[in-house]
């Protein structure tokens, strides 16, 4: 091979090498983590909310204008506005709840495993599901039941202080709180040790994300209690038949202005906005740092083909030279992508450096993770093929250069 | 000369006009994307305030429970009824307020007006002076309404005109809570960034959105309006059922301001909550150890973390480009001055000196982060339009001012500059002899 003389002569002309070399190990230790973040983000908004064919639910809330004075007229309006929503063309199952997966408002409580406990052995956001929540989101149930109509408590929060008897896990929570055995038949305790209230579980099911839907395992953590809360205000939700959600979301609207006098519509959201409201912010960055990523390899490759020309311009004479004492295309060729090689193997070893640095930084200024070591050699790899491609031009028109140019004066 | 160098280096741009293009937009690229993602970076760490930001306090007070207690926890950054009620009692500071978030519904009688959904706030009196909200029509409720607990109202301009239209409401009544509300003024459009008084619960986010409408707090709390935001019962919630238990709990619902006379009011402040602390620990209260924050707004913002960590992101990987771009606008510029060591040659045999040399083609270099500038403003204003297309949030925050305009020229200039000093210091040290020679 030719590398002693592609050594030798980078070494008489080090600048530009040193140039493209900086610019390589910049674009790596940018490039690795750019990708690691995006890639983290993307997944993040990827994760699964628990709910089947999220496309055909959606949420609406309504408030009276004045509320009903007895528990019992409030309950009797959150039935009326659920047969309502029920009676209309399109709908397939309603439930009456409180909040909506990543609805970005709702309960949190903690969960005690012993009433005595003074710090909770988690914390969960809290769903009220009496009828059909299972059905409505189509969740599965991986152990146990779903709730019969003996389950439903009915909770007045101006008469009664618990919140219900009976309830439901997610699948997440079932295993944080009993790591090796079965959650079901098991009691947990809302609230603190001064007033623990305690409930029974009576199934897991395998997913539903919180209000929230953290990107830590809290996001995961769920618990639906078969009790119907006198609120004032009330929160559907409703799935419909494939195709029908827009047409019933503004049905539903109108439906339940009239149901009941004085009646308001709070919000009325399918869980498609839901998603993207939530995930917007991560989604913008994720497509920021693509940019960013996608001009810095432009650039770089910029940066190597004009470099690569000045070279080759440089090197006319030689290139005849060599030519002309018997070296074929190839070998020229050759000669300018191992040189470039060299240069971007360089980078990239100090670009591996630098790229670990700023993951640092970036761990303990912005509390990211620890980046992976695939996502070095994917950038490693990247630029080692963009740094060929880039070369592959200015070496091609190096080796056309002809014999002759040898024989001339300048 | 210096005119002179400037014309050659605009002339020298037609030269090579591949490499210059490359160079011209590579500056260009780097300095639209450091600059869009520093423009958002820099609206949302503004102060929104200035004159006043270190005389404007938030309490906070560590009421949670002994257990669970770990050294330097923070203190929760709201409060509970009854420390809010004994601060706006306690007379200190010029000014204080407690504020939460009230939802209602509004009948407004019209046929064509259907009953609807209104968000505001319940603060004390002093609030709209504290922040200086400015009034379209009339002004403030009494302080002899707010001792009363009266149903008066200061609406925004914007419900004032979906329910008035343009003229003054002054005096009229609305239909809210079972109720008749008299309306003590209008307050004009008031969009403070950061939105900095209603930080936590705020509708629309640290950045957007705007309240409905403005009630006296104790009125509030006497039609047992429910808080509408976040409430943090920590350890044990109310121990008796109902509006009333929550009001004597340990739950946070509260938000409170103290206005200082001065910045040094701080310290003081800070004392006198400690000690009022110390008075609620003999009533049972506060079992933990004394934790008291008060923070001003600049350092309240910083610790509700109002600038969000994917802006610095953006930023700190924006200028990781445009530092890339740099090396590479150093090569390219490395290579434009290289072909024309002829022309060094000449002009040194012809008597100018390394320093002449050295002028000449910085200047080039600069005229380079001039036109990389211009272009890199468009492209500036090209990305802070993606950026607010994200959300209504966006929008507000990516906007550009004199300063970041300005700052954008000169950035790139500089970035020029910096990027011209290898090749130009290059350029100097040809050796016209044999420049010559070889021509």
């Amino acid at each position: 091979m030719e590398l002693r003389p592609i050594l030798s002569s980078l070494l008489r002309n080090k600048t530009g090498a040193l140039l493209i070399a900086a610019q390589v190990a910049l674009s790596l230790a940018i490039v690795a983590n750019a990708l690691y973040i995006i890639r983290d983000r993307l997944a993040l908004t990827a994760r699964p909310s628990g709910v089947a064919e999220e496309n055909n639910v959606f949420r609406i809330s309504v408030g009276p204008l004045k509320a009903p004075e007895t528990a019992e007229g409030k309950i009797a309006n959150q039935q009326r506005n659920a047969d309502v929503l029920r009676a209309l063309p399109g709908v397939s199952s309603v439930a009456w709840t409180n909040q909506a997966p990543l609805g970005r408002s709702g309960w949190n409580m903690g969960l005690n495993l012993d009433p005595k406990q003074t710090e909770s052995s988690a914390n969960s956001s809290l769903y009220f599901g009496p009828d059909s929540l299972v059905k409505t989101y189509g969740l599965k149930i991986i152990e146990g039941r779903d709730f019969t109509a003996d389950d439903v408590q009915l909770i007045d929060p101006e008469t009664t202080k618990g919140l219900g008897r009976y309830g439901m896990v997610s699948q997440a929570l079932a295993k944080k709180l009993f790591p090796t055995g079965s959650a079901v038949g098991k009691t947990l305790y809302l609230g603190g040790a001064s007033d623990p209230q305690p409930f029974q579980i009576v199934g897991v099911v395998e997913r539903l994300q919180s209000p929230w839907a953290q990107s830590s395992e809290v996001g995961e953590f769920s618990v639906i209690l078969a009790s119907r809360w006198a609120d004032t205000y009330s929160m559907y939700a409703v799935r419909t038949e494939p195709g029908q959600r827009d047409r019933v979301m503004k049905e539903a609207e109108a439906a339940l202005l009239k149901a009941i006098p004085g009646q308001m519509v709070v919000n009325n959201k399918s869980l498609e906005e839901d998603r993207d409201d939530i995930y917007r912010d991560d989604r913008a960055l994720a497509w920021m740092l693509i940019t960013v990523t996608v001009l810095l390899l432009l650039v770089t490759a910029s940066g190597i083909v004009g470099m690569a020309t000045l070279w080759v311009n440089q090197r006319r004479k030689q290139i005849g030279v060599r030519r002309a004492l018997g070296a074929r295309r190839f070998d020229i060729l050759r000669y300018f992508i191992t040189e470039n090689l060299v240069i971007t193997s360089g980078g990239i070893v100090a670009g591996l450096l630098l790229a670990v640095a700023l993951n640092q930084l970036l761990v303990s200024q912005l509390e990211l993770t620890k980046l992976p070591i695939g996502y070095l050699a994917v950038g490693s790899l990247v630029l080692w093929l963009i740094g060929v491609l880039a070369v592959y031009g200015p070496a091609w028109r190096a080796s056309s250069i002809s014999p002759a140019i040898a024989t001339r004066s300048a | 000369m210096f005119r002179y160098y400037f014309d050659l280096g605009l002339r020298s741009l037609r030269r090579n006009p591949v490499l210059t293009a490359l160079m011209v937009l590579t500056l260009a690229v780097g300095v639209a994307a450091s600059m869009a993602t520093f423009t958002v970076l820099y609206v949302m760490s503004g102060d929104p305030i200035p004159h006043k930001s270190d005389r404007l306090f938030v309490p906070r007070l560590d009421n949670a429970p002994l257990a669970g207690y770990a050294e330097g926890d923070e203190p929760s950054d709201q409060m509970t009824y009854i420390d809010a009620s004994n601060l706006l009692a306690s007379g200190q500071g010029v000014r204080r307020t407690a504020v939460y978030g009230v939802g209602s519904g509004i009948d407004s009688g019209r046929p064509d007006l259907p009953p609807f959904q209104v968000q505001g706030v319940a603060p004390t009196r002093d609030f709209f002076e504290m922040f200086e909200v400015p009034f379209l029509h009339g002004g403030p409720w009494s302080a002899s309404d707010e001792a009363a607990r009266n149903d008066v109202i200061v609406l925004g301009r914007e419900l004032s005109e979906k329910l008035f239209g343009s003229t003054s409401p002054v005096g009229k009544r609305i239909r809210m809570e079972g109720a008749e509300w008299q309306i003590a003024g209008v307050i004009d459009t008031w969009k403070p960034l950061p939105r900095y008084y209603r930080l936590i619960n705020g509708n629309g986010g640290s950045f957007t959105g705007a309240d409905e409408f403005f009630i006296p707090f104790q009125t509030a709390v006497s039609h047992e309006m429910g808080n509408s935001g976040n409430n943090n019962c920590s350890g044990e919630g109310p121990k008796e059922p109902g509006y009333q238990g929550w009001l004597k709990s340990e739950c946070d619902w509260i938000q409170f301001w103290f206005e200082g006379k001065t910045a040094s009011d701080q310290a003081r402040l800070k004392e006198f909550l400690a000690a009022y602390v110390t008075d609620q620990k003999k009533l049972g209260r506060y079992p933990r150890p004394i934790n008291v924050r008060l923070e001003n707004v600049m350092e309240w913002m910083q610790h509700l973390g109002v600038v969000s960590k994917d802006a610095k992101l953006s930023t700190w990987l924006a200028f990781g480009f445009l530092l890339v771009c740099l090396v590479n606008t150093v090569g390219l510029l490395l290579a434009k001055f290289s072909a024309r060591a002829g022309e060094v040659g000449v002009r040194r045999a012809l008597g100018a000196t390394k320093r002449e040399i050295f002028h000449q083609y910085l200047t080039e270099a600069a005229v380079v982060g001039v036109v990389g500038g211009l272009l890199g403003l468009l492209l500036s204003f090209g990305g802070l339009w993606l950026i607010s297309l994200q959300s209504e949030e966006m929008a507000t925050v990516a906007r550009m001012d004199w300063a970041m305009l300005a700052l954008t020229l000169s950035l790139s200039i500089v970035a020029s500059i910096l990027a011209g000093l290898l090749p130009t210091w290059r350029a100097c040290q040809v050796t016209p002899a044999l420049q010559l020679k070889t021509q």
